[in-house]
């Protein structure tokens, strides 16, 4: 996860790579657009329970009104996906995914291992790589819904039309139990400056 | 153009009520709403017009799918009295053969029965059939100039749309006067409405009176554009 690097002090200082940190940056900016966003659409007509259902205070919105929440979502769409892509391109290119994401290794060390830094870093391993299929669905079932004349066939894999917002909406709860838990497990880890070191 | 006077008036209620949820929100970003929309609407859509093909049909569902009671009524000012048997639908523009047509006109033309899922701005969605003439039908009648680019569609209630022509000549747009088997209720747009596949709701008149094929888009391109919603709003 991350590497280390004396420095003058002679601990040692966690070290990311710039992609690394430029990736992270541009995921939490978009997916919070994303998210106070697509609450704003959600609140034209909730999920559950259509108009007269539970909405969203006006303080987790963005957009104003559902046409500006549309222009923000379609707006961030494109930022957040096109990070996620190049993510990908970059941990294939530089070969960093056989090393990056989750193994058998992880899974036994969760079961066998004694030393609760070892566990906590398999744990750690193990939410960020689970998150990333959850990114990917979140887009899969968004195009669905965005052109369900053309890809007709994503709303048919979700069953109905309901279905597929039920499961586009769930990312978001997903990731901020995410977002709490992998910023937690970080802390335990790696301390405030495995957290700084993943921003500055 | 008159119709232009409510949506001005609408639009600065909605003005006051955003800059309200600026205040109480407190957060600034609302100001940028137009510019995300500016900046990136473009891009999406050329985005959406290199993905439509005007001739691909969308698929269609079984009647037994129908959700009879899945489309919401959702008109913007006001249920519109016509009287079918004095009704006329104008369609002029930039054509060689501009036509005013009956009911009675309409329904001798060939009749197109879809089932298809009609998609809501607001998010829900429902399977709804549809019967009535195919657009591209009354428009080859009416012999359109080959300058035409646009088709805007005027409302008996003050509602106006504009489309692009491929849209407007897809198989799959519709001026229904049928819905679920039963004659259109006047609620969802009796005598004729749009119904497509292709398009968000907002893009479907109800009670279409007028038809016009033009070269340019105007300033008002519809109710619901000119107040910031997406104008293509493909599907």
């Amino acid at each position: 996860m991350n590497l280390s690097a004396p420095s003058k002090t002679g601990r040692t200082i966690p070290y990311q790579a710039i992609a690394a940190k430029t990736f992270h940056w541009i995921n939490i900016v978009s997916l919070l657009l994303m998210i106070t966003s697509g609450l704003q659409i959600y609140n034209a007509n909730p999920v559950f329970g259509g108009r007269t259902g539970w909405h969203f205070p006006i303080i987790f919105l963005l957009g104003g009104w559902l046409a500006g929440g549309r222009h923000w979502h379609f707006a961030a769409m494109w930022i957040f996906s096109l990070n996620l892509l190049w993510y990908g391109i970059y941990i294939l290119i530089t070969r960093r995914w056989k090393h990056r994401f989750a193994s058998s290794k992880d899974l036994k060390a969760l079961q066998l291992s004694k030393n609760p830094k070892r566990k906590n870093y398999a744990w750690h391993r193990l939410a960020y790589t689970a998150i990333i299929p959850v990114l990917l669905l979140a887009i899969f079932t968004g195009l669905g819904m965005y052109k369900p004349a053309q890809f007709y066939w994503i709303v048919d894999c979700f069953g109905n039309w309901q279905a597929l917002r039920i499961v586009h909406l769930t990312s978001v709860p997903i990731f901020i139990v995410f977002a709490i838990v992998h910023s937690w497990l970080a802390l335990k880890s790696g301390g405030s400056r495995l957290i700084d070191s993943m921003f500055w | 153009m008159r119709k232009i006077l409510i949506p001005r008036r609408r639009f600065l209620q909605l003005s006051g009520l955003s800059s309200m949820n600026l205040m109480l929100g407190g957060c600034a970003l609302n100001v940028v709403d137009s510019i995300a929309g500016k900046a990136f609407e473009p891009l999406n859509q050329s985005v959406e017009t290199l993905l439509f093909n005007p001739q691909k049909p969308v698929p269609e569902f079984p009647t037994s799918e129908i959700e009879p009671n899945g489309l919401i009524v959702n008109s913007f000012r006001f249920t519109p009295k016509i009287d079918p048997l004095a009704f006329r639908l104008t369609v002029d523009g930039e054509v060689n053969n501009p036509l005013s047509l009956s009911m009675e006109n309409i329904e001798g033309m060939p009749l197109t029965s879809m089932t298809i899922r009609h998609v809501c701005v607001e998010g829900w969605a429902a399977i709804v059939q549809w019967g009535g003439v195919r657009l591209r039908d009354i428009v080859s009648l009416v012999q359109p100039k080959s300058t035409v680019r646009y088709v805007y569609f005027m409302s008996a209630d003050g509602y106006y749309e504009s489309w692009d022509i491929a849209s407007a000549m897809h198989p799959q747009t519709l001026m229904a006067y049928q819905k679920n088997g039963q004659p259109l209720p006047i609620d969802n747009g009796a005598p004729l409405r749009l119904a497509s596949p292709i398009k968000l709701g907002y893009k479907l008149s109800k009670w279409v009176t007028g038809i016009r094929l033009v070269s340019d888009l105007l300033p008002a391109k519809g109710y619901w554009e000119d107040q910031g919603y997406e104008w293509f709003a493909g599907l």
